[in-house]
């Protein structure tokens, strides 16, 4: 018998062995294998509207700031033009600090309901 | 690509993987662990990548981790030996249910087995990692060269002699045995 042909042999009954021994896992390690498949495969079912909250304290606070920036300029947007020019800075900063958040297209459905709350 | 054939994948794989992992770190504890941070990153970061790459892609994660378990280990091993030395056993408590084997093989064949599982996993969990790793993957995995390459971050060339040499260690060992 070759080497080779040794190797071969060698090989397949190691094989053989080692998947005898994984078929003989306890059934606590073959469950917690499962909950281990369950558990990452809820990964894919997680809908993007769960990330929507991940996101939600940070939106508020921005609709809040943009409020308080409204109000707070108020009594002066009809007449004044540096008033307004703030507040387009503070828009335009707002806007940046949330650009990511944004560009990924999970919180427009907020963006658009916090816009219509500081509209009426 | 479709959660079912993820599943598919990741319930075709997780006992070996498991396995690797146990050998590899020799604790089912932290092996468990292993497998589930690399089923986790393999989800996460790959889902969407053709079911073709999931295996080399889910190895070399999981060796990842195991090299990370083993780190981890290291260093708490370094700061335990300042600490007044404890008996492990106290924090196992023996659950008879739980270490039963998953199903009854014929006796005769199951002694025989016994006998060729215990040498053998104990001959490969003394190889030097990069020899166990080729040989776990090449061998038990039955990833080609090039898969074992890219799961190892490794050559080609350096897989071939990985395995080579693990076979011939185990064989010297182990050819009256098996």
């Amino acid at each position: 018998m070759n080497q080779e042909t040794q190797d071969s042999g060698f090989e397949k009954r190691t094989r053989e062995v080692l998947d005898e021994s994984a078929s003989r896992l306890d059934g606590r390690t073959l469950s917690k294998l499962t909950q281990a498949r369950h558990a990452a495969l809820e990964q894919l079912q997680r809908p993007a509207r769960s990330r929507w909250w991940f996101f939600a304290p940070a939106g508020a606070a921005a609709a809040v700031a943009v409020l308080a920036v409204m109000t707070w300029t108020g009594g002066t947007r009809p007449t004044a033009t540096a008033p307004v020019a703030a507040l387009n800075e503070d828009l335009e900063f707002l806007s940046d600090a949330d650009a990511e958040i944004v560009a990924e297209g999970e919180d427009l459905e907020f963006y658009e309901w916090a816009a219509g709350e500081v509209e009426s | 690509m479709s959660s079912r054939a993820l599943e598919q994948f990741l319930s075709g794989v997780e006992k070996r993987a498991f396995k690797i992992a146990q050998l590899s770190l020799r604790n089912d504890d932290d092996a468990l662990d292993a497998v589930q941070d690399s089923m986790m990153k393999l989800v996460q970061s790959y889902a969407s990548r053709s079911s073709e790459e999931w295996r080399p892609l889910f190895y070399r994660i999981l060796a990842n981790c195991i090299r990370d378990f083993q780190r981890r280990r290291t260093v708490r091993g370094r700061i335990m030996a300042w600490l007044p030395s404890r008996d492990a056993e106290d924090d196992e408590e023996y659950d008879p249910i739980a270490q039963a084997p998953g199903h009854e093989p014929t006796p005769a064949r199951r002694l025989e087995l016994d006998e060729a599982i215990g040498v053998l996993e104990t001959a490969v969990a003394e190889l030097p990692a990069r020899q166990k790793q080729a040989f776990l993957l090449r061998n038990f995995e039955g990833l080609d060269v090039s898969e074992t390459a890219s799961a190892m971050g490794c050559s080609e060339g350096s897989v071939k002699t990985h395995y080579f040499r693990a076979l011939e260690t185990l064989r010297a060992r182990l050819g009256e045995v098996i």
